[in-house]
């Protein structure tokens, strides 16, 4: 009975979950048709100008661009079940192919800067909170403040100024040295200034959370039972309070994973790192419609799913979540 | 016997914006090993913060300013975080107020009572830890610890989750026990329950209690010894008995006098005049003096000291000193157990109707709870309905119900004749059902807007009813209502933060009353109120009704007030109503089970008192 009823739940949720992301695959391709600019210019390049209009409506036709949009959706849809994606207009190859060269940077950026920000942001609201309202909580704070004030791609072209121009002690821009593709010491220095971004924009805004959090559980009831037992601090904070934040902060952290890997889709653009996001604003601007497509249809799938994940969580901690929230999918068109 | 516990001359106090609190002001007391000395007194004056001073549990703002804590002879007083955890849980621990947030609520009770055993023999073995949770589990009369130390705190009820808190108390043989107001959040009979369970533990353990408590009638059963605290001094101490039989203090004077159980059959419950003072800058002379009806001149200048009155008793007051004037009590003899309020009984129209009324809230989508199970009762007009059951008897669903906050499962309520329950005759009716019937909630701290000013508050509902106030503008009308109900001019410009718990519920029944009802529906009006405010609010509430002729459903969890106050009584158990009554017939001869425990378990001011003890004394 109880397998059932899990079998159920789930099955809810992945029905729920392909309905999201067809209907954000619909609204995608309407939306990104609606942006002015000519498709055309991203697969032929300048010799768009140079054609006639006969030439103009054959290579209109080649791609599929004349057709009714429902018509041209359907098409899509179609290919892209069958596991067609079609080809990237700029790259003039299989969208996959263009997606699979990038990721990898991507996940690498992203993934080990999400996994930094929210190991630092633990370790500062703990120790904040051990040290409440003293010297050091009170610098971390006011750092904070400071910091998330400053504009990230600002922040990017000082750090740029200062530790690749002035100091030359790491590469301003792409993810390699060209000609030094398989060395990871190389790699490792491009990924450092990114990687600072990445980590100072998000970091503070968690550490706070935490740091409150913990104050907020500092203050119930049961630490003064706690106390009363003989507990020490540590104890206390470790054994008890920090054991009851954790799911929610791990909701949190299943939530925010769109937020910081969007954070890397700027950083990536202001140092040329060649990733997902590079690729997305390209995509937006050239109009290149099927790169474009599967790459929101990614960054949603990925949204959605985290969302779900998060509220997954929440419901195991409190099981009156359940059925009453909907889902969210408002933020998922991100780029 | 040996002095455990002393503690000479302590001062204790906050650092607050508005200046230095003192919270406690030269308290000085012995505790002997296995004794239970209780400490009593009203909210605010110091009881509670003396407790935690002497396990240095205080918050951050609170420090101790002087002297000195002596266990065993060795002072305490100045010792470290590091040194205090030691003592904690073995030589003192604590039992706290409200069950419900004291455990975590993440972890099982035997992972919580495991781990209060484990602190200070970090070498136990598994099995014995295991096997010393079950014995704890069991001192403690939790039945099927086995099954129940797997589960977590919310499976449990308030009575269970206070044993289990107790458990962890004693997880460490502590030879000091503080109990701080340990049944004040619990239901009149599961307090009962608490209380002779502390005293069995008691006696079992030979562990020394400190019951706080601000109520004189709930230590009696219990109590050694009492000392009565007052503004952060204790005012009065000495054995049990010398205190019930003998009090020497005008507060504990006060105290005894405005339980309930002592002023039945009179017109009016006796309460202490006033409010207990600001400690941020206390006055000079006795802190007591301006509400102490047989206050000296001496008692404005200079503070009094102890007076010995016997070996073990002693009394702060000038009273004591041979050079004042004697005072006759009268009061003991006036308190005749007789039947006075019987007002003349004409056959009223029936004003609410409430005809087999069901509630039922869907827990998960198979089960359901029937909160309010087939309830039929009527009130007539100009009547004093008192609905008494244990919480989660489904007493303020009823309440609900008929203020339209919920929506019945089933059956009808019908005010004058109009079914409130249906939409259509809801709607046609609105203004008056919205206007003739008003509620008062438990908790005015949470009810009233915490950003609304005292005279918007009282205001709004003839605004949202675009009323024209009788009394020209709304302020006017909102100062009128508030002295009616005992405050002055000065509270209108206040936020409901600025005032006290009996404070506000005064203004929420100016809010009420500010609409002229016909119906005043309040649901447990006083229950989180000290016995002395409790008196005043009942006091209010009696008062108001005879000028107003409102009729009044009054919800309470105990049968102590609602004797005073109310003509008729329906008691709620489980959802059903068992039994429905006048006041006198309920008293005298109750029918159901559940009526006779609740009747039982008034707290009566007499030392030692078992259960039934206050019905031998009261119809002797």
């Amino acid at each position: 009975m109880k397998k059932k009823n899990y079998f159920l739940y789930y099955g809810r949720k992945l029905l729920i979950f392909l309905v999201s992301v067809l209907v954000l695959s619909m609204t995608v391709f309407y939306i990104s048709r609606l942006a002015p600019g000519d498709p055309l210019v991203s697969y032929y390049g300048d010799r768009v100008e140079k054609m006639s209009p006969q030439e103009r409506e054959w290579a209109e036709e080649k791609l599929g661009l004349n057709d009714a949009l429902h018509v041209q959706y359907v098409h899509w849809l179609n290919n892209a079940l069958h596991g067609d994606f079609g080809i990237s207009y700029k790259y003039k190859r299989d969208v996959m192919e263009v997606i699979g060269s990038r990721l990898g940077n991507t996940l690498i950026l992203g993934g080990i800067g999400f996994v930094l920000v929210f190991v630092l942001a633990l370790l500062l609201g703990i120790l904040c909170a051990w040290y409440e309202n003293r010297l050091a909580d009170r610098i971390i704070c006011k750092v904070g403040t400071v910091t998330s004030c400053i504009p990230e791609f600002w922040f990017s072209l000082m750090l740029i100024l200062i530790f690749s121009i002035e100091l030359k002690w790491l590469p301003s821009s792409g993810s390699y040295t060209i000609g030094k593709e398989g060395d990871v010491w190389d790699r490792v220095l491009h990924l450092i200034l990114p990687m600072t971004i990445v980590v100072i924009s998000h970091l503070w805004y968690y550490a706070y959370m935490i740091r409150n959090k913990i104050l907020e559980e500092v203050r119930a009831d049961y630490v003064l039972l706690a106390k009363s037992k003989g507990l020490g601090k540590r104890r206390i904070v470790f054994g008890h309070c920090l054991r009851n934040i954790l799911p929610s902060y791990l909701s949190i952290m299943a939530i925010s994973v769109p937020h910081v890997l969007g954070g890397t889709y700027i950083v990536e653009t202001v140092f040329s790192y060649p990733g997902i996001g590079t690729l997305s604003y390209e995509s937006a601007r050239y109009k290149d419609y099927n790169l474009l497509m599967v790459l929101c249809i990614l960054s949603g799938i990925l949204v959605i799913f985290c969302n779900m994940v998060a509220q997954t969580i929440n419901e195991q901690i409190d099981p009156r979540i359940k059925g009453e929230e909907a889902l969210e999918t408002s933020e998922v068109v991100k780029i | 016997m040996a002095e455990l516990l002393e503690i000479k001359n302590l001062e204790v106090s906050f650092d607050t914006p508005q200046g230095e609190l003192q919270a406690v002001r030269n308290v000085s007391f012995k505790l002997r090993a296995g004794e239970v000395l209780a400490l009593v007194g009203e909210s605010g004056c110091g009881k509670s913060v003396l407790c935690k001073a002497i396990m240095k549990l205080l918050p951050r703002a609170a420090r101790i300013r002087s002297g000195h804590i002596c266990v065993d002879g060795t002072d305490i007083a100045g010792w470290k975080e590091k040194e205090m955890q030691k003592l904690r849980g073995r030589l003192f621990s604590m039992v706290f107020q409200d069950p419900m947030t004291t455990l975590n609520p993440t972890m099982t009770i035997g992972a919580q009572i495991a781990e209060a055993v484990l602190v200070h023999q970090p070498r136990m073995k598994k099995e014995a830890v295991r096997s010393r949770v079950l014995e704890l589990m069991e001192l403690v009369g939790i039945d099927r610890a086995e099954e129940r130390m797997h589960l977590y705190p919310y499976n449990f009820s308030g009575g269970m989750r206070q044993r289990s808190v107790l458990a962890i108390a004693l997880a460490g043989n502590p030879r000091i026990l503080f109990a701080d107001e340990p049944t004040t959040a619990l239901d009149v009979t599961i307090q009962a329950q608490i209380l002779d369970l502390l005293r069995d533990i008691q006696r079992k353990l030979g562990t020394a209690t400190i019951l706080v408590s601000h109520d004189l009638g709930v230590v009696a059963r219990v109590a050694d010894r009492v000392a009565v605290m007052y503004a952060g001094k204790i005012v009065e101490i000495g054995t049990a008995e010398e205190i019930y039989n003998d009090p020497r203090h005008p507060y504990t004077w006060g105290l005894m006098r405005s339980l309930p159980a002592l002023s039945r059959g009179k017109d009016s419950l006796y309460t202490i005049p006033g409010m207990p003072p600001s400690l941020i800058h206390p006055s000079k002379g006795d802190a007591f003096a301006c509400r102490n009806p047989y206050a000296l001149a001496i008692d404005y200048e200079e503070e009094p000291p102890l007076f010995q009155v016997s070996d073990t008793h002693y009394a702060a007051t000038w009273l004591l000193d041979k050079r004042a004037p004697r005072i006759v009590r009268h009061w003991e003899e006036h308190a005749q157990p007789e039947y006075k309020c019987v007002k003349e009984q004409k056959p009223q129209e029936i004003l609410l109707d409430v005809r087999h009324l069901t509630q039922v809230f869907p827990l998960t989508k198979r089960t359901a709870i029937r909160a309010v199970d087939d309830v039929s009762f009527q009130i007539r007009r100009g009547e004093i309905f008192g609905l008494v059951g244990e919480s989660g008897s489904g007493k303020s669903t009823v309440a609900r119900c008929i203020m339209n906050i919920y929506r019945p499962a089933s059956g009808e309520i019908l005010y004058r004749g109009v079914n409130v329950c249906d939409r259509q005759e809801f709607r046609r009716e609105k203004k008056l059902l919205q206007t003739k019937r008003q509620l008062i909630f438990q908790d005015s701290g949470s009810s009233l807007n915490q950003r609304m000013k005292v005279k918007d508050i009282i205001a709004e509902p003839l605004k949202i009813s675009h009323t024209r106030p009788k009394r020209g503008s709304c302020l006017e009308e909102a100062a009128f209502q508030l002295r009616y109900v005992g405050l002055d001019e000065s509270y209108l410009e206040k936020y409901p933060s600025e005032l006290s718990g009996g404070q506000r519920q005064r203004v929420a029944i100016a809010r009420a009353l500010v609409m002229e009802p016909e119906l005043l529906v309040a649901d447990e009006p006083i229950a989180s109120l000290d016995v002395s405010i409790q008196a005043q609010i009942v006091n209010l509430f009696s008062h108001l009704q005879k000028e107003h002729g409102f009729t009044f459903l009054f919800i309470a969890h105990d049968l102590a007030m609602v004797e005073f106050l109310c003509d008729r009584v329906g008691v709620m158990y489980r959802g059903k109503l068992v039994e429905v009554g006048t006041v006198k017939e309920l008293f005298a001869h109750p029918q159901h089970p559940y009526t006779k425990e609740l009747l039982s378990a008034i707290p009566a001011p007499v030392p030692g008192a078992a259960r039934g003890k206050l019905d031998q004394m009261c119809f002797a």
